[in-house]
């Protein structure tokens, strides 16, 4: 037994190096995005738009989904654009950081801020376009389907329409087997508000489905994004997509993507736009 | 001064008799270099004994060192009947230098018969980026074929067999010396006369590297007729998904790149065009091809030579490790030298800081300076030298200048400029760094109200928020499951909808059974039914009963006449006035009475007899069926 004790001790010892290096090489990984978050705040709050920048892209490379990440990352160029080491394409990644966390926030004073932040770089798009004697419309808003969708929680869409449905059901049935006037009319009623209720509800579930599922938007993130045809050729008199524009993505080709902004459609290079994360 | 300034040359000393028949040189083409810059050393190996194998650079301290580009070649001379061989090795390292000193390269070496031959080492001095002297332009070389692979100058066999040309284009004297390139030999021609043949050095890349993309026409030696191509009708490949550079000089001709062995014949072997591409996306993308047209031979003239289309498969370098601040395309090798001038100002002035990007690869056209606040980076003149930086690899130098004011008192940091890129030989990311340094800026009175005056830029941005959130939970939805249409929004209204249906099908029903029971056409089927099975039994007045009865109402079901009751003539007269032909109508009433007179008759009547008028009566009723 004592001639054993020995030899198990560098065994012993080594597996729990072995261990040790694991977990901490597990632990570095993990915090890693945090780091880098960290490292991009401060990096930003000292006024160094350029770290911040390359370090929240890095996040954003990881695959890093956060809608503080995006909002930190829209300030950081917009950052950058202010004090004057702008560099082409800034307040349409500005603008894409806004919008992203926008969409993702959770946090309804976070969502208000990134809407305010997009309303400030917007306008300094704006500014720009008018000056250059452009149309300044930069952003066109949302068709008035997507709107009315986007008004309620897919998941609160789909439960009023199953109570709308219930209830035209129940009432129909009512209606039909009961002999009290009264009840009747009052039968006849609640079908006649239910039913409409539920087409609509239907409607709105189905179109917010297809956009959790089908829909990809963008953002513009060069300074103009001009048409092109399927050579890749500007297209002589197109209108350029104006910086920090969110359009839909209808078609991703290769070098190319067919987007839709408003009411135009138009083919652009697939680096002009930047993919929203969702 | 020599051609090439600092070349250095070793002849392997004859230490033992194998050697002596393996001649090595080693050279490198500069032996001053600023850090990022490239050298290349060459070792060139000649021997009589075999194929030198297994090159290696030896020790390369401060060097980064690229896979070497070899070119074996092989010389067989048949010289008054007797075949002598010899064969060469030529091996290129290309080693980028990645700190400033003096280091000893090498010795480099190959192996012969099992033997490992050394060169002598070599001395290369690294002098901080931008310093190194201009390289001299390389001359004319006097001798002829300089493009033969694994020619060399120091050949003892030029020497020995005047009149013999390695290059293979002198076959006078009775000797004939033809130097094939394996590297040129390809399964089969592609056409008769003359073909046009594309490659690439490698098939896949990431976005931003370089592929090397070459194509060579194969001249036919064996041939003995002159071969003319028309000059109007060149159509160059496509590479609309490359970034794409030429590595030749756009006034110069084809260039002889070999001798080729192709199909069992000899083939002389030109390179028309070399162009560095780097790939602007990942995906399968493709070179197209390219084409020219004969017009000599003249049994030939018109008809095409094309190469084939080539794919190259390009991906993204990888997410892992990759640092802050990476562009995709940035690629290559890359090193950053900068200087500051002056270190002293006002606040509200300026310096000027001139920034030098060199290297090999896809040399970046811009970079994002170190942004920081008070300090304004105006956008830079940029001045570039990029080009074929030697064996076929591009690369070069972009300068940029930029005015940069600081509008802050005190020692301001001007921070990092940074070039993180994908270095493809180690397969590692990188970083090119190079520190600005500090600047004293001295306060000014008139830079507070001057940039009093100047209209902030995005004002009224929201604060910086220092905690993530956390990713947006994902979570089933019940809308995207068949059940939730089918039970929880279809079922309510289908449950009333099957109720309504049910009860007004229910309803429908019962009336038609209602109806059936009633109807003419059933009574007939029953009365017909019955009077079979009476005519079935003994009993030959239930059989008349029973045939009375079925034609009563097939006069009813088919006639719509009621002749129950009817005497006499009265039937036949009934059944004609609702359209039935007289005969039917006469049968008909024949058979009533002959079944009325059966029944009634006080004899037993045969049975037979009456079977008989069943046969006859089912006929009636078809008659009446049919009208």
């Amino acid at each position: 037994m004592r001639a054993a004790q020995p030899t198990a001790a560098p065994f012993l010892l080594f597996l729990l190096l072995l261990l040790s290096l694991s977990s901490a090489r597990f632990a570095r990984a993990d915090e890693e995005p945090a780091a880098l978050f960290a490292q991009a705040t401060q990096a930003l709050r000292e006024g160094r738009a350029g770290d911040a920048i390359a370090s929240f892209e890095s996040l954003a490379d990881r695959g890093v989904v956060d809608p503080v990440a995006s909002y930190d990352r829209g300030l950081a160029y917009a950052t950058r654009v202010r004090i004057g080491a702008e560099v082409p394409g800034d307040l349409g990644r500005a603008a894409h950081g806004f919008e992203e966390a926008r969409d993702l926030a959770r946090d309804p004073g976070l969502g208000d801020d990134a809407s305010r932040a997009l309303v400030v770089v917007r306008s300094e798009v704006a500014r720009r376009r008018m000056r250059a004697g452009q149309p300044v419309e930069v952003d066109p808003g949302r068709s008035l389907g997507r709107t009315v969708a986007g008004l309620l929680a897919e998941d609160t869409w789909a439960g009023l329409a199953v109570a709308a449905s219930a209830l035209l059901a129940l009432s129909l049935f009512a209606r039909w087997l009961a002999a009290v006037p009264r009840v009747r009319v009052a039968c006849a009623v609640a079908a006649a508000v239910a039913a409409p209720v539920l087409a609509i509800s239907v409607a709105m579930t189905l179109a917010a489905r297809h956009d959790r599922v089908g829909l990809r938007e963008a953002v513009v993130v060069t300074a103009a994004a001009r048409p092109t045809d399927e050579r890749g050729i500007a297209v002589s008199g197109g209108t350029p997509l104006p910086e920090g524009a969110r359009v839909e993505i209808i078609e991703a080709r290769g070098a190319s993507s067919r987007v839709r902004f408003g009411t135009i459609e138009a083919l652009v290079p697939a680096s002009a736009v930047r993919d929203l994360a969702r | 001064l020599p051609i090439l300034a600092g070349v250095a040359l070793a002849l392997a000393s004859s230490v033992a008799s194998a050697q002596q028949s393996v001649q090595l040189q080693a050279q490198t083409d500069v032996d001053t270099v600023g850090v990022g810059d490239i050298v290349h050393l060459e070792l060139t190996a000649q021997s009589g004994d075999g194929m030198p194998t297994d090159p290696q650079p030896g020790a390369t301290p401060g060097f980064a060192v690229r896979p070497p580009n070899t070119s074996p070649s092989q010389t067989h001379i048949m010289m008054n009947s007797a075949r002598m061989d010899r064969f060469g090795l030529t091996v290129d390292w290309a080693m980028q230098a990645q700190r400033v000193g003096v280091f000893s390269v090498g010795p480099p070496s190959v192996v012969v018969g099992g033997v490992r031959h050394a060169a002598r080492a070599l001395t290369v001095r690294v002098v901080p980026a931008g310093q190194a002297p201009q390289r001299s332009q390389p001359q004319p070389n006097p001798l002829p074929f300089p493009q033969v692979p694994g020619f060399s100058p120091f050949d003892p066999w030029r020497g020995l067999f005047p009149g013999v040309d390695p290059g293979g284009n002198d076959r006078g004297g009775g000797g004939v010396a033809v130097t094939t390139d394996p590297k040129l030999a390809l399964d089969a021609p592609r056409g008769s006369f003359y073909f046009l043949h594309a490659a690439v050095d490698s098939p896949s890349a990431v976005v931003g590297q370089q592929v090397t993309f070459s194509v060579y026409e194969y001249l036919d030696e064996a041939a003995g007729t002159s071969i003319e191509v028309d000059g109007t009708d060149v159509r160059d490949p496509t590479a609309a998904e490359f970034v794409k550079h030429s590595l030749l000089r756009d006034d110069q001709e084809a260039t002889m790149a070999g001798y080729a062995s192709v199909g069992g014949r000899l083939w002389k072997v030109n390179l028309v065009r070399r162009w560095a591409l780097f790939p602007i996306h990942a995906g399968d993308l493709t070179i197209g091809p390219m084409s020219v047209t004969l017009v000599r031979p003249r049994n030939t003239s018109g008809s095409k030579r094309a190469t084939d289309a080539l794919p190259v498969h390009v991906t993204e370098p990888p997410l892992a490790g990759r640092p802050p601040g990476y562009g995709l395309g940035d690629v290559g090798h890359f090193a950053l030298g900068v200087q500051v001038t002056p270190r002293d100002l006002e606040e509200g002035g300026a310096v000027g800081v001139h920034v030098e990007l060199s290297g090999s690869g896809n040399v970046p056209a811009s970079l994002a300076p170190p942004a920081r606040t008070g300090v304004e980076w105006l956008a830079p003149e940029v001045h570039e030298q990029l080009g074929n930086v030697g064996h076929d690899v591009f690369g070069g130098k972009r300068t940029f200048d930029y005015v940069v004011r600081v509008h802050r008192a005190g020692a301001v940091d001007l921070g990092e400029m940074t070039l993180p890129f994908w270095d493809p030989d180690p397969k590692r990311y990188s970083v090119a760094r190079a520190n600005l340094g500090m600047v004293q800026v001295k306060p000014s009175a008139a830079a507070p109200a001057a940039s009093g005056n100047v209209e902030e830029l995005l004002p009224g941005l929201p604060a910086i928020r220092d905690a993530l959130e956390g990713a947006p939970p994902s979570h089933p939805h019940a809308d995207d499951r068949p059940l939730f249409w089918l039970l929880g929004v279809a079922a309510w209204p289908a449950a009333f909808g099957l109720a309504v249906v049910g009860r007004t099908s229910g309803r429908r029903l019962a009336q038609a059974w209602r109806v059936r029971r009633v109807s003419a056409a059933t009574e007939l089927k029953d009365r017909v039914s019955a009077a079979s099975a009476a005519c079935k039994g003994a009993d030959a007045r239930a059989c008349d009963a029973a045939i009375a009865r079925a034609l009563e109402a097939a006069t009813v079901a088919h006639a719509g006449v009621n002749v129950r009751g009817a005497m006499g003539d009265e039937v036949a007269r009934r059944l004609e006035s609702a359209g039935v032909t007289g005969n039917a109508a006469a049968r008909v009433a024949e058979l009533l009475r002959e079944c009325e007179a059966a029944r009634f008759a006080p004899d037993t009547v045969d049975v037979v007899s009456a079977r008989e008028r069943w046969v006859r009566a089912q006929g009636a009723i078809r008659q009446l069926e049919k009208r």
